[in-house]
């Protein structure tokens, strides 16, 4: 098997690796202590609700059911917010994991084309896809776009799968 | 064929936030379903746009299909699919959905990023064996 295609696969099975690596170190920090468990029940409740009398409310409608969608909205507001600072410990494990991580990957990978592209990619696109590589050949793939584009699929469909990813209501609510 | 719809079977529980369980793919063919979940749904419009990103990079990258043509091809089709699948198939209500553009959006991004990395690592294989056929030692 080429070297270039087993730098391929690798770094798929280092992407899925770091994905489920993260999520672990998420649960052991945060999914599994009962505060999150509860802060996202109540989320979910409330988000659900929310969405609910929304789709229910009607331009006549009152103004003090108007003020009542609107205190719902502020509580739900103070829980997300309650919920992002719980997650923050672990944002700061996985990043400082991260960083080391991707630097040792960037030295082992470094002036390596893991992947050839069926395509050109656009100009600012290049910057990333043939960072640190010799020659002029656009085609060529960086170590650092394939992990990006592998993080971009893998992780959210692990999330997915292990049933961690947030709630469409709960997302919808907190944009 | 019948336009009604079958009596309604009792709530499938999904597995939490995503995965789904063996009897709502047995859901996904039958174009009289009930969808009283509209995660649910989501869910499998989502998990469709991963396999439709799966198949069509192995494809592609095979073929290979190179340039643009192959990037737009794939957004079309996928989008396609999809639409024909939910509009016609299932015929279901859009609007209870957020419009047909939120169930385009649909996990479209992430099949996006999975078509790319199917479609490299196909041509990647593929590139490298012709190489070889081409420049015998």
């Amino acid at each position: 098997m080429s070297t270039m295609f087993a730098d391929t696969l690798l770094i798929v099975f280092i992407s899925v690796c770091t994905a489920l690596l993260a999520e672990g170190i998420t649960w052991v920090l945060v999914y599994r202590t009962d505060k999150y468990k509860r802060l996202k029940a109540e989320v979910e409740k409330q988000s659900k609700k929310l969405e609910k009398k929304k789709e229910t409310i009607t331009e006549s409608a009152g103004r003090q059911q108007k003020k009542k969608i609107e205190r719902q909205e502020e509580k739900l507001k103070n829980n997300n917010r309650d919920l992002s600072m719980v997650r923050m410990k672990s944002m700061f494990a996985i990043g400082f994991c991260f960083t080391a991580l991707m630097g040792m990957f960037n030295s082992i990978f470094d002036g390596r084309v893991v992947a050839k592209l069926p395509f050109t990619p656009l100009s600012y696109i290049q910057g990333l896809s043939h960072r640190n590589l010799l020659g002029d050949d656009t085609t060529d793939c960086s170590f650092i776009f394939l992990y990006i584009l592998c993080t971009m699929s893998i992780r959210q469909n692990i999330q997915k799968i292990l049933g961690l990813a947030p709630s469409r209501a709960a997302t919808k609510q907190a944009k | 064929m019948s336009g009604g719809r079958r009596k309604e079977e009792p709530p499938q529980p999904l597995l939490a936030n995503g995965a789904l369980k063996v009897s709502v793919w047995s859901k996904v063919l039958r174009s009289d379903a009930a969808w009283e979940d509209k995660d649910e749904f989501l869910d499998v419009i989502y998990w469709f746009r991963q396999i439709i990103a799966v198949v069509l990079g192995v494809i592609w990258g095979v073929l290979p299909l190179r340039g643009f043509l192959g990037i737009a091809g794939f957004c079309l089709i996928n989008a396609g699919v999809l639409y024909l699948y939910f509009s016609n198939y299932l015929q279901i209500d859009e609007e209870e959905y957020g419009g047909t553009w939120e169930l385009t959006k649909e996990g479209f991004m992430t099949s996006f990023a999975l078509f790319m990395v199917c479609v490299a690592g196909n041509f990647t294989a593929g590139h490298l064996d012709h190489l070889l056929h081409c420049h015998p030692l």
